[in-house]
């Protein structure tokens, strides 16, 4: 009881313009193409998805998008402004860093690690979160109290620090931010997850499918997980953009990703000694990371507006 | 959506620039009387005997005299508190004291104080920092009259008056018995020219000029009054106060930052010499790893070849910083390496990696603890003939530990010894047998090292050296990387002289209207 | 009730003990702390010496009960790096940590409650777009790079603040600012459903058609029962200011408890680390307790049950 009391997030329920006019716009059509109708009509989520479409592209294609190579560094033409600035050159859009590397390519490959980071750790959250739930929800007893307790330290140690710790001792790299950032981002699934568990374990159709032979456990895997779906995109979709500033703030603070990778926290860190002579080496990746988190954050509001219609009931 | 226009950047740094001409000419009134330094680091104590920290050493510039010191001129280890010495044989030193030196507190310094302060770094239980090293080479301290002291040695140690100079303050007969460690650090009796007046641990210390010292010494009546030390560990801060008028003073800035304000009027820069070296070590002796690259001379030597040590020092490190060929720097006594030097030849580089079995290159850990611009420059130098270096870049505590566990394939460190203008203060450290540093393995390097430092005559130790230094360069133990500059920025106005070993007089400070 | 408070009690010590043994192997295990005593130039034989003198070289269990030991008769043991006792330490810490927090929870109140009721008395208006878009805006905001940002434009460009440091109150008002915009959008967003609820709730409907209360009647009424779940969520917001902290005092370079935690990371302090994590982990279950608690108060319909 408690922890459902703490963990009391707004962001998952639905508030969005649409309001009013759910009800009618889901008349008469299946729930997807309803869902995809309403999706068109959500402004929030166009944008979103627009900007995270983008992000994906410039990610994947960075080898042959990025004008250089971000890792090689050219001393003689360290610190160079961007290129409509006095002192800028055009091969060099957005100016160089310290070490003379094209920033505009350090950036464009940024985003492989933001994303990477972000949909790392979400999933890692993930699967410790709704497998946590499962198990609580479906069996109780002492199982849930074991799993209440864990949420119970999980709430209550400052999880900065922790993972600071953590990253600190373990040692930096992508592998140890995702799973560090995972590990201590799980209690918004586990709580989904484990309240869905409860109540779908009276209902009906999973008695039905008990009686025709499957064990307890492949019951709530089958049947609680799909009903969830919806839920846990949007949970996910939030813990992206959530993973996304960790590692930023992670990599700003030197304990997230090790240098030479262009993460754009660890960017700013390293501009930061310089930023008031040189501020685009702290605005540009700020900028970057602003746009890629907000996009994250509409999309994952925009699909809980579309796919939560059940809140006014 | 929120983009940044050419414009802007512009117009910001202009208004920027505006702002800070506002503000100096704000802040540059009459302020003869006192001088406010940025600290980066938190002092925790006043105590030089406890301290250990660099900003220690600028800290008891002032409030400190030992019996000797050294001449910011020659680098040379001169008497100050004391009046004259003389060797008697290789391992017993007399000193005779000025009889016209006080301790803050008025009462007059003697011989009794002199023989109380050694005894009591000599003893065990006391727990000053340099106490290991001065245990190291001094085995008694006599007081053969009411100004006159004898130190019996237990093995000749050239450097006696240099560790004298840097480590050991003098303190009043007693200090220790009537306060405690932890209360000396409050009200603080030294015989320097300035008294500590105020001090909260790890954030302010306030210094008053002392009237009564003595006027032989070269320190005497400084012209500065007050001097205040801030800490401020972040540069930025540090920056952005010195624009304000917060502070007047900021060591050890960043070459960039030092660079960007020269653009500036109203903000000055020195730039000086600091002895302090950067290298990488290589674990010859293959202790990390018995099967590991490094063990091969010729691998060893690629790496120097490959790394473009010019390119680094000229612009990252900068300032009057040199790129090394040998263990030491240049402004030391005994830097006079003969042996091979390394150019820097990726071609090379590549051909000796063919050679000793690796015309794939490798991959390695680097690690690393500070200068994290020069520890990427390397790595990226690296990738070049194809050498995948990881760059880990740690905190000291971790640092250290690694390293002392004998865990690391390499790392690039830095060395600073105090300042001493002598070769023994880096080889010493980082060649002789039992330390951890230490990772070349070889024995006879580490005896001649030894014998150099207990060596008297310099003729002989230049000898030493050199063979030392050559073996060094010739089995490439190390990737000697460059000496380091010190950049201090001030207000205008402020007259300072830059240091040669990287330590500020801050004695000589003054205002020049 | 009691019995709650007193297992909750329990559970938040068992949790505190795990952390901090965990913690303490931790460090014990992957770092030197000698070396960051004697500083990176001491040589060997003074950092072996320091090493003997602190009891490094003990083992790790025995090094952690005589820690633990110590803080149960009330103390928090000596920092390694200050030579400070660690309670002392905490002491001239602590004030900074909690003005701010306290200073940034005003703003995150003045800002996110106009806003939230705003949005929920007139829905899909500007003010509610406005808002939307405030929240959404502040939740992608990084934090640490906001406060950069505010210091160049209101410390440099434009000196109105002072850059960093924490002497006067004129030193609070940025990471005052920065900290409290962390939290604005999860308490506007709350606020608004909450009122948007209550105002749809029977009644109120009801009272508003038979025209038995005024405007401003229902707005109190209204306000009262939105404004609950609030509360308890800002005593929770208070805890993670206590968390954020860690990345405000180190962009603004405050002597605060955040600040002197990544510090001691850095430097090894385990004492001070220690104690640190302890403190925080009660804070934070102190404050939970003291939401449910203030619920449990304000709801007649929880207190009845």
């Amino acid at each position: 009881m408690m922890t459902t009391d703490t963990v009391k997030n707004p962001r998952f329920v639905a508030e969005s313009q649409t309001d009013g006019e759910q009800v009618d716009t889901g008349l008469g059509l299946s729930p997807a193409k309803a869902a995809l109708k309403r999706a068109r009509g959500h402004t929030g989520l166009k944008i979103g998805f627009g900007i995270i479409l983008l992000m994906v592209f410039l990610a994947l294609f960075a080898p042959w998008l990025a004008p250089h190579d971000p890792y090689v560094q050219n001393l003689p033409m360290r610190l160079l402004p961007p290129a409509w600035v006095d002192g800028g050159e055009w091969r060099y859009l957005l100016g160089t860093d310290h070490l003379g590397r094209d920033y505009l390519s350090r950036i464009i490959y940024g985003a492989r690690i933001s994303l990477a980071i972000g949909i790392g750790a979400a999933t890692v959250g993930a699967i410790i979160g709704v497998t946590l739930g499962l198990l609580a929800g479906y069996f109780g007893g002492w199982l849930d109290q074991a799993v209440n307790f864990l949420v119970t330290c999980q709430l209550a140690i400052p999880s900065l620090l922790l993972i600071m710790a953590l990253v600190f001792v373990i040692g930096q790299s992508i592998t140890v931010v995702i799973f560090v950032i995972g590990a201590t981002h799980w209690v918004f699934y586990l709580v989904v997850t484990r309240s869905a568990t409860l109540r779908l374990r009276e209902m009906d159709f999973v008695a039905a499918a008990r009686s025709m032979g499957c064990s307890r456990f492949q019951v709530a895997v089958r049947e609680v997980l799909p009903n969830l779906s919806n839920q846990i995109m949007v949970i996910f979709t939030l813990e992206v953009a959530i993973a996304i500033l960790s590692e930023a703030t992670l990599s700003f603070l030197g304990l997230g990703i090790p240098s030479p990778m262009p993460s754009w926290g660890l960017m700013i860190a390293e501009g930061k000694t310089s930023m008031f002579f040189q501020p685009w080496l702290v605005v540009l990746p700020g900028l970057a990371l602003f746009m890629l988190v907000i996009a994250v954050n509409l999309l994952g509001d925009g699909v809980r507006d579309v796919t939560v219609t059940d809140r006014r009931s | 959506m929120r983009i940044i226009h050419p414009r802007r950047v512009g117009i910001g740094l202009t208004s920027l620039l505006a702002a800070w001409a506002l503000s100096m000419s704000v802040h540059a009134d009459a302020r003869s009387d006192s001088l406010v330094v940025a600290l980066a680091m938190p002092l925790t104590t006043v105590d030089r005997l406890y301290s250990v920290q660099r900003e220690g050493l600028v800290l008891a510039q002032l409030t400190d005299d030992g019996l000797f010191h050294v001449d910011p001129d020659t680098l040379e280890f001169v008497p100050l508190a004391a009046a004259s010495y003389e060797w008697v044989g290789e391992t017993r030193l007399d000193v005779v004291l000025r009889d016209d030196v006080k301790f803050h507190d008025g009462s007059p310094l003697t011989a009794d104080d002199v023989v109380y302060t050694f005894d009591w770094v000599l003893d065990r239980d006391s727990g000053t920092s340099r106490g290991p090293v001065i245990r190291g080479w001094l085995d008694r301290v006599e007081k053969i009259g009411e100004h006159r002291v004898s130190f019996h040695l237990k093995v000749p140690y050239p450097m006696a008056l240099r560790d004298m100079a840097v480590s050991v303050p003098l303190r009043k007969q007693g200090t220790y018995a009537h306060t405690g460690i932890r209360a000396v650090e409050q009200q603080l009796n030294g015989i320097g020219p300035y008294r500590v007046t105020g001090f909260r641990a790890g954030r302010e210390i306030e210094l008053t000029r002392f009237e009564d010292y003595y006027q032989a010494s070269p320190k005497a009546n400084p012209a500065i009054k007050y001097m205040r030390f801030r800490v401020i560990p972040d540069q930025g801060t540090q920056q952005a106060e010195l624009l304000s008028g917060g502070i007047d003073l900021m060591l050890d800035v960043p070459p960039d930052v030092a660079d960007n304000v020269r653009h500036l009027p109203n903000v000055e820069r020195l730039e000086g010499d600091d002895i302090r070296i950067g290298y990488i070590t290589l674990d010859a002796a293959g202790y990390s790893d018995p099967n590991t690259p490094f063990k091969d001379v010729r691998v060893r030597r690629a790496l120097n070849h490959a790394i473009n040590r010019q390119a680094i020092t000229q612009y990252l490190v900068r300032g009057s910083a040199q790129a090394l060929d040998f263990a030491c720097h240049p402004l030391q006594f005994g830097c006079e390496g003969t042996g091979p030097v390394y150019a820097y030849d990726p071609g090379k580089a590549r051909a000796l990696l063919t050679e000793a079995g690796y015309p794939n290159g490798f991959s390695f850990d680097l690690w690393a603890y500070r200068d994290k611009v020069m520890g990427e420059a390397i790595v990226n130098d690296l990738r070049v003939v194809g050498i995948n270096a990881n760059l880990r870049y740690v905190k000291l505590n971790v640092f250290s530990k690694v390293r002392n566990d004998r865990d690391m394939s390499a790392f690039f460190a830095s060395y600073g010894g105090g300042g001493t203008a002598d070769a023994s203060a880096i080889t010493g450290v980082h060649f002789v047998a039992n330390t951890p540093r230490n990772y070349s393995g070889d024995e006879e390097l580490a005896a001649t090292v030894l014998a150099a430092e207990r060596t008297i005559d310099p003729e002989r130790r230049l000898e030493l050296y050199r063979q030392a230094l050559d073996r060094i360069a010739d089995q490439a133990y190390w990737v000697p990387m460059f000496s380091y500059s010190q950049n201090f920025l001030l207000a205008p106005g402020l007259d300072l002289s830059v240091p040669r070993d990287g330590v500020p007089r801050l004695w000589q400070a003054r205002w020049s209207n | 009730m009691a019995s709650y408070i007193l297992r909750r009690g329990l559970l938040a010590l068992l949790v505190a003990l795990v952390v901090s043994f965990g913690t303490f192997a931790l460090f014990y295990f992957a770092t030197d702390p000698a070396q960051t005593i004697a500083g990176e130039d001491a040589p060997p034989e003074m950092v072996e010496e320091i090493r003997q003198e602190y009891g490094f070289d003990r083992p790790v269990s025995v090094q952690y009960v005589a820690w633990l030991g110590g803080v149960f008769q009330g103390d928090f043991g000596e920092s390694y790096f200050w030579k400070q006792p660690v309670g002392e330490l905490i002491r001239e810490h602590a004030g900074v940590t909690i003005i701010l927090a306290l200073s940034s929870l005003m703003v995150t109140i003045l800002i996110a409650l106009p806003l939230g009721i705003g949005a929920a008395l007139k829905p899909n208006s500007w003010v509610d777009r406005f808002a939307l878009s405030t929240a959404v805006s502040a939740q992608a905001i990084p934090n640490f790079w906001l406060g950069l940002m505010v210091i160049i434009l209101l410390a440099v460009m434009f000196p109105i603040f002072p850059v960093s440091g924490d002497a006067t109150w004129r030193h609070y008002v940025l990471p005052a600012l920065v900290l409290g915009a962390s939290s604005v959008p999860a308490v506007m967003r709350l606020t608004r459903t909450g009122l948007l609820e209550v105002l749809g709730a029977d009644y109120i409907r009801t009272a508003r058609a038979k025209g038995f209360m005024g405007y401003q009647l229902i707005f109190r009424q209204a306000l009262r029962n939105a404004l609950l779940p609030v509360v308890s969520v800002l005593a929770v917001q208070l805890g993670h200011k206590l968390g954020g902290s860690v990345v405000t005092e180190s962009v603004f370079s405050m002597n605060g408890l955040g600040r002197l935690a990544v510090e001691s990371i850095f430097n090894s302090d385990i004492p001070t680390v220690q104690s640190l994590i302890l403190i925080f982990v009660l804070t934070f279950v102190l404050l939970t307790l003291a939401a449910d608690l203030i619920n449990a108060w304000l709801d007649p319909r929880i207190r009845m049950g």
